[in-house]
């Protein structure tokens, strides 16, 4: 299609340097629709504008992803984990409590499976020239449950309360040296400011669902959310039971389109197989996430429907890179040469991943410098460059990791492949309370251990992977690495604004981490959800969530 | 000693010895051979069994995971595509290892317990006794949970826990069995000679109560193999890869939904084989003894 270079034009007078460098970047043909679509919606361009200059830019018009409405009325019954403490928006970290809190409170935009950011209740956002501050526009007429108006003093005491250090918040992990307590200021009743400690090209991902603690509730709250459950959501509580169950009821004052489902039931599991066995004997509707190896009877039940979803959820395999063998990174680059990645994704994975390329830069990310070549199995040349470090002749060493999803298979995969270099691998595996132990240096098996396997579940965005396990500094760095150079590449990325800057930064760690290779990357897996035939409209997220205001039964 | 004394104490020409009485016993017990022929067959497999498996047990093949019975896996793949049938018949090494170590640990510790407490009776008796019962009166698998958190995963705790857990319930038997003895006369003799209270217990009783301490080891062996296998089921004391049959129930049993039966049935009969086994050898040496 031809490109319509008038309406280019005025579409781009009213915009920023930031934003015209991204539309020139989709016009010239440096950057792909998909990418284009993503990084508009972090800047804060609209979907239907990513649309109309993507028409303009020749691209033809966007794909719908309305569906067609089923019927309402359902009841929508949920498989899900057991919350593993009690639901507060400040500390909850577990898949199972953050699924009920999802239920009720929203988040001010939320990151869709496509990794691309939507409003949810903030209409829009923008950042300042250089990422220091961004400015969010809140939806107007947003009612909680309790009755009262959501307005920009609900805003930035809920998020003031994640960045507060004295509140042992979760949300630290993400706002620490990124957002301060009193960095987020009210403009007027519909606007936010949010003052960063330093730049930050991706920062609307991190008050989206992207970062699961970050839901608007009231100001006045003062905690014992179990006895409220206030939010704004499509949903209202009716019962919760903990360790049992919750159930919800249609929100008949919500700001948006009315929630489908009549009701919507969670029964908690402590286990997978009896939710299989429930979603089979038509007890359960939806299993929200599903192991692949745990569900494998699913993947070809005809009775089954499997939603998955693309995701940056990955093992991590620290080496560590400052004792023993490995300090030498020849060795380390042996290991990850003797794994061989397509077996991993065809056979443990069934085909529900990507392979990893040992950094952090999953395919879904659209700054992932995709002419980075691919690492794949070469036990010649890894033997040839343990031979170079002194070590022709092999070692022993323990790996030590938890008792989690398929990660005991996967060891065990990599202790065979090992062994064709030398490489003598003796297991410990530990259930997790005992792998994670107090999380900090000197006192975790994860952190103190030669060699780990830990599970990192979903990001849509990258910059916790690599801070957190691969800078100097870094609270999670298993493996010991300290590169200055990484260090540089890594702040510099996170402050980047721009696409193409990033995609550029990209490349740099992409090929330093390959040549370092502190961590394997093996794979990054799906997000499997399992639904029960005639059951539609359910939108998952890779983080856990669930969205059901569309699901119908048949 | 009188010529009646004579009589009693000395062996008859002709005659067989206890233990070889007990030997041609067993040897005429249809229940302990079948017993003993199916422990024996575990053991031959714990020892040379990866001599005669078709596949190495540890040698994954990923891509042909969970494959089901054929002609060329007798008994399937598993998860990450390993021969279960080479599996089965090595995993019979770990249990056959711990169990057995962790029966002796018991019947050495029981034995010693009960010999002081029915010797010595008397407060010494009461005390010890008492401990022994709050003792017994904590599961198993309770102990053994503490005693792994606290001491880390490794079968030499898996060995001590179990051991430990078992001795009190031996102690009791071979109290028993002491509290009669030491009325007979063989025990007062030595008290006059003046041998010490320790020889009096090991050199004069102990031979004296074997057959219940026999009795009692073999029922504790097949107790041994079954919480062994449980503890390998939770998660500790053998770690993968090794092809032990508690841990590979443990790994697959979370596919017998899905179909996959065969990852877990041929373990969970071995098991069972062998509990069975070592109960047969027991039922054997008791009918054996009663005779």
């Amino acid at each position: 299609m031809s490109k319509n270079y008038r309406i280019l034009d005025l579409i781009r007078r009213n915009r920023t340097p930031l934003e015209n460098h991204l539309i020139d970047g989709l016009v010239d043909g440096r950057v792909s629709r998909r990418d284009f679509v993503r990084h508009g919606s972090l800047l804060g361009l609209s979907l239907p504008l990513l649309g109309r200059i993507g028409m303009a830019a020749g691209f033809g018009s966007m794909p719908s992803l309305a569906r067609a409405q089923g019927a309402p009325g359902a009841t929508i019954r949920v498989g899900s984990s057991v919350p593993a403490a009690a639901i507060d928006p400040v500390t909850i970290a577990d898949a199972g409590g953050l699924l009920v809190m999802q239920q009720v409170a929203e988040f001010l935009c939320i990151d869709g499976p496509d990794l691309v950011l939507k409003p949810a209740l903030a209409e829009s956002w923008s950042p300042n020239t250089d990422g220091s501050v961004w400015t969010f526009k809140l939806r107007k007429g947003v009612k909680f449950h309790s009755g009262g108006e959501m307005k920009a003093e609900d805003v930035v005491a809920s998020i003031d309360r994640l960045a507060d250090p004295a509140n042992s918040s979760n949300a630290l992990s993400v706002f620490t040296g990124i957002l301060s307590k009193g960095a987020s200021k009210k403009v007027d009743d519909y606007t936010v400011e949010f003052h960063l400690d330093a730049p930050n090209g991706n920062f609307p991902y991190m008050l989206s669902s992207d970062n699961y603690n970050a839901v608007i509730i009231p100001a006045s709250y003062k905690g014992d959310y179990e006895k409220s459950f206030d939010g704004t959501g499509p949903f209202k509580i009716e019962k919760y039971t903990p360790k049992v169950g919750a159930s919800f009821v249609r929100n008949d004052d919500y700001w948006g389109e009315k929630a489908l489902p009549e009701r919507t039931e969670f029964t908690f599991f402590t286990d997978i197989q009896p939710q299989i066995l429930a979603l089979q004997g038509g007890q359960i509707d939806i299993i929200n996430q599903m192991p692949v190896l745990a569900g494998v009877a699913l993947l070809n039940d005809p009775n089954v429907d499997i939603l998955s979803l693309k995701s940056s959820a990955h093992q991590q395999l620290h080496l560590r890179c400052d004792d023993g063998p490995m300090k030498d990174a020849r060795v380390r680059r042996a290991i990850a040469l003797s794994i061989d990645r397509d077996k991993l994704v065809a056979g443990l994975m069934k085909g529900r991943a990507a392979p990893g390329n040992d950094s952090p830069f999953a395919a879904v990310y659209p700054s992932t410098d995709a002419s980075v070549p691919q690492r794949k199995q070469d036990i010649a040349q890894a033997k040839q460059l343990m031979e170079a470090a002194g070590v022709g002749k092999g070692f022993k060493m323990t790996l030590t990791t938890e008792r989690y999803l398929e990660i005991p298979e996967y060891a065990q995969l990599i202790q065979n492949w090992v062994k064709e270099i030398g490489i003598e691998l003796d297991l410990n595996i530990l259930d997790q309370s005992a792998y994670y132990g107090d999380a900090v240096f000197g006192k975790s098996n994860w952190l103190d251990s030669v060699m780990g396997i830990t599970d990192y579940g979903h990001r849509g965005v990258p910059n916790v992977y690599l801070a957190a396990p691969l800078k100097s500094e870094g609270t999670w760095n298993a493996a010991h690495f300290k590169n200055k150079d990484y260090d540089q590449l890594a702040t510099s990325y996170i402050a980047a604004l721009d696409l193409e800057a990033q995609k550029a930064t990209a490349g740099k760690i992409q090929k330093l981490l390959l040549e370092e290779t502190p961590v394997i990357f093996g794979y990054f897996y799906d997000y499997l959800t399992a639904t029960a035939k005639g059951v539609a409209g359910v939108q998952p997220t890779a983080m856990s969530q669930l969205f059901l205001e569309k699901a119908s039964k048949a | 000693m009188s010529a009646t004394d004579t009589t009693t104490q000395e062996r008859p020409i002709g005659r067989r010895g206890p233990y070889a009485e007990l030997f041609f016993a067993l040897m005429r017990s249809g229940t302990f051979l079948t017993g003993f022929a199916i422990v024996l067959f575990w053991v031959i497999c714990a020892l040379f069994g990866e001599h005669f498996t078709p596949y190495d047990p540890l040698a994954d093949d990923i891509i042909n995971a969970l494959s089901p019975p054929s002609a060329e896996h007798w008994f399937g793949t598993d998860q990450i595509g390993r021969d279960v049938f080479s599996r089965v018949i090595v995993g019979s090494r770990d249990i056959l290892t711990v169990a057995p170590l962790a029966t002796l640990l018991a019947t050495v510790a029981g034995t010693a317990l009960g010999l002081f407490t029915g010797y010595f009776r008397g407060i010494a008796d009461d005390i010890v006794s008492r401990v022994l019962e709050a003792f017994m009166a904590i599961p198993v698998v309770i102990v053994a949970l503490l005693a792994i958190v606290a001491l880390g995963t490794s079968k030499a705790t898996v060995i001590v826990v179990i051991g430990l857990s078992f001795a009190p319930i031996i102690a009791r038997t071979v109290r028993s069995a002491v509290l009669a003895e030491r009325e007979l006369d063989y025990v007062a003799a030595a008290q006059l000679r003046h041998e010490s209270a320790f020889h009096t217990m090991f050199v004069e009783i102990l031979p004296n109560v074997i057959p219940p301490i026999l009795v009692e080891t073999t029922v504790r062996l097949g107790y041994a193999i079954f919480a062994v296998a449980t503890l390998s089921f939770m998660g500790f004391g053998i770690q993968p890869p090794s092809p032990d049959w508690g841990l590979s129930i443990s790994n697959n049993y979370g596919m017998i939904g899905g179909g996959f039966w065969w990852t877990v049935l041929f373990d969970a009969l071995a098991i069972a084989s062998l509990v069975i086994g070592v109960n047969l050898v027991t039922d054997g040496i008791q009918g054996a003894l009663n005779d």
